[in-house]
């Protein structure tokens, strides 16, 4: 079938089958592979990728639901002039990963909660965020990342 | 040498940013599981359902006739190579040979055009099995009507890294034992004033990396170049290289980032099985496992411990005795080593004068298990801490002062034989208890503890490395430690930025390819900061030697009359950078020197344990008695690691292994029933999440710069998780009266404790 | 410890030596009405399912444990996910995802408990492809949904070839991963009635892994310091969300009264439920539990 889609910013066109996955698609049709396949049963999160804002698991996902629909990957979420968006430079600043594999799914977790709540409690970080796992950082990181990068986007919103 | 003080330093001891950080949080950074060959196929694996069978047949002709299938591999496929590897014994056949031994085992494997074409045609192999009796317990293993597991002679492992006898392959269905003893322990508790015994369970667990097992392999007549998730890529090479009769220039293992490794990457997994897939498909070869076929792969031993310990009237621990049975599943994997790791941990940090620990390591008929973060420490870990609570609580003593009482000291020679004690436990005890508020009043429900644990850490010194210094000033380091997201590349470059003088962010590593980057033992066993780290540090000095004497040709002067300063020379007026050395050296602006360093057994390196791995971890805990949940309230972490390269990333992995000895503590473990693993997925398996964080964290590090590595550091990054199951269930007795002696503590045990306790 | 004889084996995800594997090839096939959704259903029989959020189908796909050649999906029906009220009643439509049954201020405003109790349903992504039709339809016994639908009294409205209907989730929900839905028959609309303002509702769960090892829901409507109607419901411990009539016979009466039957209420919840053991628990451990939440429910509703 044919699929058509905005993908991290751009119109996109491409033939899958039905039964393809989103992650299937992204990794192996479009050499995206910055989003990672782990459990594949939607559990662990790895997957992440936001469709309208919302996070799917792309490994469970298929490909044909994201027709008509934006797509944003991890590679879409710098900016176009390579600078990172501010919770990939909160990661980094706080220590937020290790092996760096749940890293791109928590990453956009992090911005699909912070789209729609820019001053997000500890309690509802855990909330959102208690989808996603991680093995290396055991997680205090990972908030204190989210909360960074909240903190610098409502300045940057201000200014 | 010299260790220099702590506020001397540029880079290292610093928390800079990961050099890995921008590919990771873009999605660049590159795993196995992203690369691809030309002309590459994929592969997909037939398992065996049942525990204990013989192969009768295997009919592999509908499969191979499937459209888009290149080949289909199976046991009987294999003359031309040697099936069998292994780290201690070679016992583990590459595919099944004759017989299958656990439900989940390789059978075949085939090899097609992509996954789905490989997936369909895997359902095409017949199999004839005839079932055998099973074991899964190693009681069980041990009956004298057991049916056995292997009845082969094993050729040692070629790399068995420890120096005991090993039992496997001998009439019985025991892998491996091993036993230590000093003093007179049946006199002293005798003579003791009061004695703890008990039986203690530790669980069947799963590291759980969130990478998968995946391999790619091509093998042909240039000979065999593997891409692997494998933490030792060096001991992978060995094992291939006796599997296919090569030289070790002919195999190579490239490790790009690793997704995850906590041990369970440890050796080798499933590259032989890759190998031999590309050798009969005549094409490179990707299998990537699932998680649940993961989990069939490789998993932590469990161990049933019978412990006593025993104390004088004085409240000094004077005897402890322990009896084990590990549980190795199918195949010896490094469970050997694990065995006698975990023989030695059952002493703790602790200056005990009589002590027989006798272990055992069963074959059954279960995944096989191989090491573990902790390394067989956890294991025993739990009945040896939970004693030393259950101790205290006998003889009325705070465990928090009845650990000091006993702790070994620094420089104490407190397991004979081995390197004396190189850790503060007063500091590391003092600052956990500190961290949690010892002392200060708890609400009802709520128990707070304290624990330790002191493990012979670091493995063996083997490794060695290369620097090169770039004309421009520049440098590489070659290396081949693997990156699994302990920091490898970020920590090495602190340490040659700070001995060369260049700006860390001019550092850059290449690791982890066995072709290009010199021999490296191992990354496991927390040794890469102390052993890699030195090499680094030597090569770097080394380095700076060769251009010392390139210096004096330069200047024409004496080698004497050369000065070192910071990132370069100088000589009365003159000074050059390095760069400038370099640059004049050769008359170009080009060509480098290469700095080189081995380290072996020997000096600063002679006495093992390379180092004591030596943390304090504490927590705080409430029950909720009605449900038996247990909430963390808080966790305190402390890291005895001589001296952090780099003090955030020491941190994060004391926290990560603190979380995974939690995991434990409250709710992993594998459960069998009969020959079926019943929890072999993410949602059967409970991890850590972020709802379980306890609510407040603190972590700590003691540095006094008293290990043998680069500046005094030491390992770090196991000890945390080793003590966390005893914490959890000293705390649940503290809260709740209750002595639950097996993790994980869930909440239906805890319940049952106290109803058993309450006598409904 | 297993009493695995509750599960119907072909979905039983729990066996060992699973194969997982990409999705064998299908057909999505795109309705624009119920009705031809219902014919499709017909003309592909077994061979074809319905889907909409797909989130436990696929998986079960995924499993190779259900083979279908054609998805019907229903998610192409339009307005099949409004939320509306209507006659003192809230209607959501089956397609509508517990994301956005969670984030409705209608659900917010009339039926709290309903939200709170899909914000806790699974994880965030789950919430957001899930859908309450899917959830209600799939039976899978681990669930919230249907053991708080079952104490509101909600209906499901049903419609195939042979017309429309209305059943109570008990009418609806037959045993594991089992409905009486006939192959044609897609749920359209789960209609829940606002609760009277005398009412209180409460749902608590006990979850341990991914999936609820108990869920307790308790509806009271209370006249003074009376209680003149009450529903309990225990979900997850057994094939089926469970109601007993003598256990809510014991939750009727003087408030200081029932708070004494608490614990009779709940064995009699229990003995009709009769939990199983799985890997989420113990039978006689979810039986104390039984008591613990109805308890902690009946606080709750009372505050």
């Amino acid at each position: 079938m044919n699929l058509s889609f905005q993908l991290n910013g751009k119109p996109w066109q491409l033939d899958c089958e039905p039964a393809d996955t989103l992650a299937e698609v992204l990794r192996n049709q479009l050499n995206l592979n910055g989003t990672k396949v782990s459990c594949e049963v939607q559990v662990c999160g790895a997957c992440t990728v936001l469709v309208d804002n919302v996070p799917v698991s792309a490994c469970t996902y298929l490909a044909y639901e994201a027709r008509g629909k934006n797509v944003l990957t991890i590679e879409g979420l710098e900016n176009p002039d390579g600078t990172l968006h501010p919770l990939q430079q909160a990661f980094i600043d706080e220590f937020a990963f290790q092996c760096g594999y749940c890293t791109p799914g928590m990453i956009m977790a992090a911005k699909a909660l912070l789209d729609e709540k820019p001053k997000p409690t500890r309690d509802e970080i855990i909330h959102h965020m208690d989808g996603n796992i991680c093995r290396c950082t055991g997680y205090v990181p990972i908030v204190a990342a989210i909360e960074r990068a909240a903190a610098l986007m409502a300045k940057e919103k201000q200014s | 040498m010299s260790v220099e003080k702590k506020s001397d330093f540029h880079v290292v001891n610093h928390s800079l940013p990961r050099r890995d950080g921008r590919v990771k949080v873009t999605g660049k950074a590159q795993y196995v599981a992203d690369l691809r060959l030309i002309g590459m196929a994929y592969a997909k694996v037939l398992r065996s359902p049942y525990a204990h069978a013989k192969i009768i047949s295997i009919d592999k002709s509908r499969a191979e006739a499937h459209s888009g299938v290149y080949c289909v591999v199976t046991g009987y496929d294999l003359d031309g190579i040697n099936p069998y590897y292994g780290h201690a014994v070679k016992d583990h056949p590459l595919l099944a040979i004759d017989k299958v031994r656990y439900a989940g085992e390789a059978v075949a494997a085939v090899v097609a055009v992509d996954e789905r074409t490989a997936f369909e045609a895997v359902e095409l192999i017949d199999v004839k099995y005839e079932e055998l009796k099973a074991v899964f317990t190693p009681q069980e293993a041990l009956a004298s009507d057991a049916p056995l597991l292997h009845q082969r002679q094993f050729e040692a492992g070629a790399l068995r890294g420890f120096e005991g006898e090993v039992t496997a392959g001998k009439g019985t269905n025991i892998c491996q034992t091993h036993k230590i003893q000093w003093g007179d322990v049946e006199k002293a508790f005798k003579e003791a004033a009061a004695v703890i015994e008990g039986d203690y369970y530790f669980p069947m667990t799963y590291a759980y990396a969130m990478e998968p097992y995946v391999a790619i392999a091509e093998v042909n007549d240039q000979g065999v170049t593997i891409y692997s998730s494998a933490q030792h890529p060096f001991m992978v090479r060995h094992d291939l290289k006796s599997v296919f009769n090569l030289p070790v220039s002919s195999v190579r293992l490239i490790v790009p980032f690793v997704g995850g490794g906590y041990g369970s990457k440890s050796y080798t997994k499933i590259e032989p099985l890759v190998a031999a897939c590309s050798w009969k498909a005549k094409r490179p070869v990707k299998l990537q496992l699932t998680v649940e076929e993961a989990m069939l792969t490789t998993r932590s031993d469990d161990a049933y411990t019978w412990m006593r310990t025993a104390v004088d009237k004085n409240g000094k621990i004077i005897a402890r005795q322990a009896k084990i049975l590990m549980n190795t599943g199918a195949y010896a994997e490094n469970s050997p080593l694990v065995v006698e790791k975990s023989t030695n941990r059952c002493v703790g940090p602790y200056a005990i004068s009589n002590v027989l620990i006798e272990n055992s390591s069963l074959y059954t008929n279960t995944v096989p298990a191989s090491s573990y973060r902790g390394f067989g420490c956890a294991q025993v870990t739990l009945p040896g801490e939970s004693q030393i609570d259950e101790l205290a609580k006998k003889i009325g003593k705070d465990p928090y002062e009845f650990r000091l009482a006993n702790a070994a000291k620094p420089g104490e020679e407190f397991f004979p034989g081995m390197r004396p004690f190189d850790g503060t436990l007063k500091e590391d005890l003092d600052t956990a208890a500190k961290a949690v508020g010892w002392g200060k009043p708890l609400p009802k429900g709520h128990g707070r503890t304290v624990a330790c644990s002191g493990s012979d850490a670091g493995a063996y010194p083997l490794t060695s490395t290369a620097i090169r210094v770039h004309a421009d000033g520049s440098v590489t380091i070659m290396t081949g430690s693997t990156e699994l997201g302990q920091g490898s590349h970020t920590v090495l470059p602190q340490i040659a930025a700070e001995e060369l003088g260049v700006p860390y962010e001019k550092v850059r590593v290449v690791s982890s390819d066995t072709a290009i980057t010199p021999y490296d033992r191992s990354t496991g066993a927390s040794r890469t900061t102390t052993l890699m780290g030195s090499a680094v540090l030597e090569a770097s000095r080394e380095a700076i030697q060769q251009m010392v004497v390139m210096a004096a040709d330069v200047l024409k002067v004496k080698v004497e009359e050369i000065q070192t300063v910071r990132g370069g020379v100088r000589c009365g007026e003159a000074q050059l950078n390095w760069s400038e050395v370099i640059s004049k050296f050769y008359a170009l602006p080009d060509g480098e020197v290469i700095g080189r360093a081995y380290i072996r057994k020997s000096g600063r390196f002679s006495a093992l344990p390379v180092f004591w791995e030596a943390a304090a971890t504490a927590c705080e805990i409430s029950v909720d008695e009605e449900t038996g949940k247990i909430t963390m309230e808080k966790l305190a972490t402390v890291g005895d690691v001589g001296l952090a390269i780099n003090p955030a990333l020491a941190e994060g992995q004391d926290l990560g292994a603190a979380t995974m000895g939690m995991g434990i503590g409250l709710f992993e473990e594998l459960i069998y029933e009969g020959a079926q693993l019943m929890n072999g997925s993410i949602l059967d398996y409970r991890l850590p999440r972020f709802s379980d964080l306890p609510k407040e964290v603190e972590l700590h590090l003691v540095q006094n710069q008293d290990g043998v590595g680069p500046y005094g550091a030491k390992g770090g990054g196991e000890a945390s998780l080793n003590s966390m199951a005893a914490n959890i269930a000293n705390a649940v007795d503290s809260a709740v009266g209750v002595r639950i002696r097996q993790a994980p503590l869930t909440p239906e045990r805890v319940w049952r404790a106290l109803k058993e306790k309450k006598g409904r | 410890m297993e009493d695995r004889g509750s599960r119907s084996s072909i979905l039983d995800l729990r066996s060992s030596v699973l194969l997982m594997m990409p999705l064998r090839k299908f057909t999505i096939h795109q309705p624009k009405t119920t009705a031809e959704a219902s014919q499709m259903l017909a003309e592909y029989g077994d061979k074809g399912r319905l889907y909409a959020g797909g989130t436990e189908l696929l998986l079960a796909m995924k499993h190779d444990l259900l083979r279908y050649e054609h998805l019907v999906d229903v998610k192409t029906i339009p307005d099949l996910n409004k939320i509306e009220r209507k006659n003192g009643s809230l209607m959501i439509g089956g397609t509508a995802t517990h994301r956005a049954i969670e984030r409705s201020p209608l659900v917010r405003a009339n039926l709290p408990v309903l939200a709170e109790m899909e914000t806790n349903v699974a994880n965030v992504r789950v919430r957001a492809s899930g859908t309450l039709g899917g959830n209600l339809c799939f039976a899978e016994p681990h669930s919230d949904p249907a053991t708080l639908l079952l104490a509101l009294g909600a209906k499901a409205h049903v419609r195939g070839n042979a017309g429309t209907k209305s059943l109570t989730i008990d009418e609806l929900i037959k045993g594991a991963y089992e409905t009486s839905l006939a192959d044609d028959e897609l749920l359209v609309a789960v209609e829940i009635p606002i609760p009277a303002k005398t009412e209180r509702a409460a749902y608590l769960k006990f979850q341990l892994k991914e999936r609820p090892t108990l869920g307790l829901a308790l509806v009271l409507d209370i006249d003074g310091d009376q209680i003149k109607k009450a529903k309990a419901v225990v979900g997850s411990v057994s094939a089926l969300p469970t109601q007993s009539d003598r256990c809510d016979g014991l939750l009727i009466g003087a408030k200081t009264q029932v708070e004494k039957q608490l614990g009779d209420a709940a064995e009699a919840l229990a003995k009709a439920a009769d939990p199983v053991d799985d890997l989420e628990g113990s039978a006689d451990y979810k039986r104390h539990l039984i008591g613990v939440f109805l308890r902690r429910a009946f606080i709750k509703a009372l505050t």
